[in-house]
């Protein structure tokens, strides 16, 4: 058993650290001055990030996805029921709805700057309204896919509208409208970088595009290397949280 | 779509927006009209797609074989599944300072950004694909007396065309959006770029007007891609 865990774990691991051993080994001479070492890269990564600029340009970054990232799920939660319980209502703003989510995520980051101006409100504004949509669509989308016997069964035991909805029709949407959130969560974190990178002085966008109009070249790859871990480790989070709110649903597809 | 334009034009003219720096719509709509008549928005709509389209095709010419092949070696698939998801969710957006020092703010960057947004997704989905093949049917074709080349050329590929059809769908909507993004943070020559110039050069009309142009051509090309998903994949609905 023991044997098994560890020889898979050698089978999916070998190959990220032979990559990054590839990567150190034939960079460590490097002349070009877009691709320095990778061991020059990692001392700075160490000066940098460990952790004297974390408070500066990590934490409000974070801080502008957080409450972005909530709001719009949050919004997009509450509207995805509202229109997904009213056939009606849906006939009329879906096309709209359709029309905002054709419309790249970044390009909205402009319009956002227009109105608010390179604010802390713009940020936020322009993470939430992003985050919105992709949960949105989940919810519609996931209300209109539950099981019709599902429901028949909440009538047969006469639970009120409000208590079909609550405890039946969103929980069995649950598995679609959470991969709906992770969705909103790249999103969001897309539109955070993005915030940064179409100017302000803080943040780890601003911080990898300052070092490259300034050809700081290893800060800037230190910047990327940040900014990607970052998006990593947010999704590895989101994926562990996923699986403690759904493990009922985890657990009956194990048993089919 | 009527109401909702209604109720921008209301938010604007009399609401809280007012006397913002938020257009109204119908003066948002008809700078569009008179956007259209530029020839430079044409070049850059030309020059958006050109970097989507060429990007797509790279990325679908590479990543779907390459994909096959991983799904068809349980080894290689279970090395390469933690790269592959570890760049699947990493945005292209992180790498855009790197890739403008070494392309500079040319096309090329823009269809490398592509590549690299929609490569990795690709070759998952394919191998995935190509994996998720039904045990009843690899025993049937075993029976058959069938070749490990007719087996992946008569089950395994056709067994992971909806598979690749997905990535192929989530790959169109992307390589727009990176496209657009290519140009607006990278300076790309596109609409981005053009979105970038007008925003910064306080002209909301137009900014707002090539917001519109975006959405458009976002419903377009999912359209398109939706009939020829239908064409190839006819037996899935």
């Amino acid at each position: 058993m023991i044997k098994k865990i560890s020889m898979n774990a050698i089978q999916s691991l070998w190959l990220p650290f032979a990559l990054v051993a590839a990567w150190w080994v034939f960079s460590a001479n490097s002349e070009d001055p877009f691709f320095p070492p990778l061991s020059v890269i990692w001392d700075q990564f160490v000066f940098l990030w460990v952790f004297d600029n974390v408070p500066i340009h990590v934490v409000p970054s974070l801080i502008n996805l957080f409450s972005g990232f909530s709001i719009g799920v949050l919004i997009g939660l509450v509207g995805g029921v509202i229109i997904g319980t009213n056939q009606g209502l849906a006939r009329y703003i879906e096309p709209s709805v359709d029309f905002i989510r054709s419309i790249p995520p970044v390009a909205t980051v402009p319009i956002f700057i227009m109105i608010f101006g390179l604010s802390y409100e713009m940020r936020v504004a322009a993470i939430a309204f992003s985050a919105i949509f992709p949960t949105m669509l989940a919810v519609i989308q996931g209300m209109h896919s539950n099981n019709p016997t599902l429901l028949d069964t909440a009538k047969v035991f006469r639970l009120t509208p409000f208590q079909t909805l609550v405890r039946v029709r969103i929980p069995a949407a649950g598995p679609i409208i959470f991969s709906g959130i992770q969705v909103s969560l790249q999103v969001a974190f897309v539109v955070t970088i993005a915030s940064e990178l179409l100017g302000s002085g803080f943040g780890i966008g601003a911080f990898t595009l300052i070092a490259t109009d300034t050809f700081m070249i290893t800060d800037a790859w230190t910047g990327v290397i940040l900014m990607g871990t970052l998006g990593f480790l947010v999704n590895v989070i989101f994926n562990l949280v996923e699986r403690r709110v759904l493990r009922w649903y985890l657990a009956s597809k194990k048993l089919s | 779509m009527l109401g909702f334009m209604l109720l921008w034009q209301l938010g604007t003219s009399f609401g809280p927006l007012s006397g913002g720096s938020l257009p109204s719509a119908v003066s948002a709509v008809s700078t569009l009209g008179e956007l259209f008549v530029l020839p430079e928005i044409w070049v850059a709509i030309g020059q958006t797609l050109f970097i989507a389209l060429v990007g797509l095709l790279i990325s679908v010419v590479l990543g779907i074989p390459a994909g096959v092949l991983v799904g068809l070696s349980p080894f290689a698939f279970r090395s390469l599944k933690p790269v592959l998801d570890f760049f699947k969710v990493i945005p292209p957006i992180v790498i855009i300072p790197i890739v403008i020092l070494v392309f500079g703010p040319t096309t090329e960057m823009g269809i490398f950004l592509v590549v690299f947004a929609n490569f990795f997704m690709l070759v998952f989905q394919s191998a995935y694909g190509v994996r998720d093949l039904d045990s009843v049917l690899l025993d049937t074709l075993k029976c058959y007396g069938m070749t490990k080349w007719e087996e992946i050329w008569y089950a395994r590929i056709p067994g992971a065309l909806p598979f690749i059809a997905v990535g192929v769908r989530i790959a169109v909507a992307s390589s727009m959006i990176v496209a657009v993004v290519a140009g607006l943070i990278g300076g790309a020559p596109s609409l981005g770029q053009q979105m970038l110039l007008y925003q910064s050069s306080g002209q909301p009309n137009q900014t707002f007007a090539i917001v519109i142009i975006f959405g458009v051509l976002g419903l377009v090309l999912a359209r398109i891609y939706a009939q020829i998903q239908r064409k190839i994949v006819f037996w899935t609905n």
